[in-house]
């Protein structure tokens, strides 16, 4: 028996694609450019680019990797908001102009693709590693399950990039962390297994830091994973407002039997 | 030549596609803006005093019917408005941004949204909304008519 799935390949509709086209190296203005595209049921917006670019024009430059939201390479933003291109149904947009522009603050490599340098730069710049005394490990850390689910929320993040384009004090203050690196910092602060609190401090309780923020909760609202570094943000804010009364104590957690030992037992 | 795509200030002012929260920021920025301007303008006008009482007549006069309109008590209104909605909004700012009455940290599940602006942050925002209501009709009341209720 022939199994035909219906409606599978039938174009439903044509929608018109404005994209934002931009080369640094041509020295020209950002111009707008549109495309029709015939739309089939699923077709999510980075179909609908890559469409664009084997048809009607080779020369468009986009991101992406995995398709299934995942690596976060495909970032944009569709119809004025930030979002994932491989998770946006084209229908489930339910408009006849889909308008496609980079992400905003942020230098632009060619057309659809942003310069993410920033992005890593500050996530690096807050040591988002678990800092320790000891200088080697001999053993695991110990760690309860109720510990973990103080953090585990903000370990989900994939760096897509899309809070630090929605972020409204991002669009007028270069040096600003921004939301991703502060909270990703929390997320390590908040780890039992750290001790990398006073480290990192100095960074985060500054002009530029966790005291910009303004809880506009538009990082959330875009974040395609549900992240929510607004929360991380004031929970942040939280630890370090208490600590100008009471000094923030880290008790990193305590090591394991030596791994000789458990082999040893193997 | 790389134009950086940045959104800059105007963005603030474009809540449209986000939640509720960036429409509180954009309001927030704007009334605060609105009060230093009127900060100012207060000084200034204040200031008049120093010209005389007769001086002092006419522009409390003219404040309250420019141009031969008396629309001194709508502006008085609007103003009001302003800086209620500043002063709630502020004290609930204050409150969460020092990491209070916000939730734990959660297992994100589909549709991913935001817990950090619902719960008891959302619970705050209506109880200030009414207040907000609440202290605008008193005081608008008393603007026009000059009756406390």
């Amino acid at each position: 028996m022939e199994l035909v799935l219906k409606g599978f390949g039938e174009v439903v509709k044509t929608v018109t694609f404005r994209v934002r086209r931009y080369d640094p190296e041509k020295k020209e203005m950002p111009k707008y450019m549109e495309y029709k595209v015939p739309v089939q049921r699923g077709m999510t917006v980075l179909d609908g680019v890559l469409y664009i670019k084997e048809h009607l024009d080779p020369s468009l430059a986009a991101r992406y990797s995995c398709r299934m939201g995942i690596c976060g390479s495909c970032a944009m933003i569709i119809n004025g908001k930030e979002r994932l291109a491989c998770q946006t149904q084209i229908l489930e947009l339910n408009k006849d102009l889909i308008k496609v522009d980079p992400l905003g603050n942020y230098d632009t490599v060619k057309d659809l693709v942003p310069d993410l340098n920033k992005l890593f730069k500050n996530h690096e710049s807050v040591k988002p590693y678990i800092v320790r005394e000891e200088a080697e490990p001999y053993g695991e850390y110990i760690q309860l399950p109720e510990e973990r689910e103080k953090y585990a929320l903000f370990t989900e993040c994939i760096m897509c990039g899309a809070c630090l384009s929605a972020c409204p004090t991002m669009a007028t203050d270069d040096l600003y962390l921004g939301p991703q690196a502060l909270a990703q910092a929390y997320r390590y602060i908040a780890d039992s297994r750290d001790a990398g609190f006073n480290e990192r401090l100095n960074l985060l309780d500054s002009k530029h830091g966790v005291w910009r923020c303004h809880f506009a909760g538009a990082c959330s609202e875009v974040c395609p994973k549900g992240v929510d570094p607004a929360l991380a943000i004031q929970l942040l804010r939280g630890v370090l407002s208490k600590n100008v009364f009471i000094k923030y104590k880290q008790n990193p957690a305590k090591l394991g039997p030596e791994r000789a030992s458990i082999k040893e037992v193997l | 030549m790389a134009i950086e795509n940045k959104k800059g200030w105007i963005s603030w002012f474009n809540p449209i596609k986000y939640g509720f929260d960036r429409w509180l920021f954009a309001m927030h920025r704007f009334t605060g803006i609105v009060i230093g301007l009127y900060l100012m303008a207060h000084v200034f006008e204040t200031s008049n005093i120093l010209r005389g009482p007769l001086t002092w007549n006419n522009v409390m006069v003219f404040l309250d019917w420019p141009f031969g309109i008396h629309f001194g008590p709508y502006i008085l209104s609007a103003l009001l408005l302003v800086v209620v909605f500043h002063a709630l909004n502020g004290l609930r700012l204050t409150i969460v941004e020092n990491g209070l009455m916000l939730v734990r940290p959660y297992r994100p599940e589909y549709p991913y949204k935001p817990k950090s602006l619902a719960g008891w942050n959302f619970a705050l925002k209506i109880v200030l909304g009414i207040l907000m209501i609440v202290i605008s009709v008193f005081g608008i009341v008393y603007i026009f008519t000059g009756v406390i209720l």
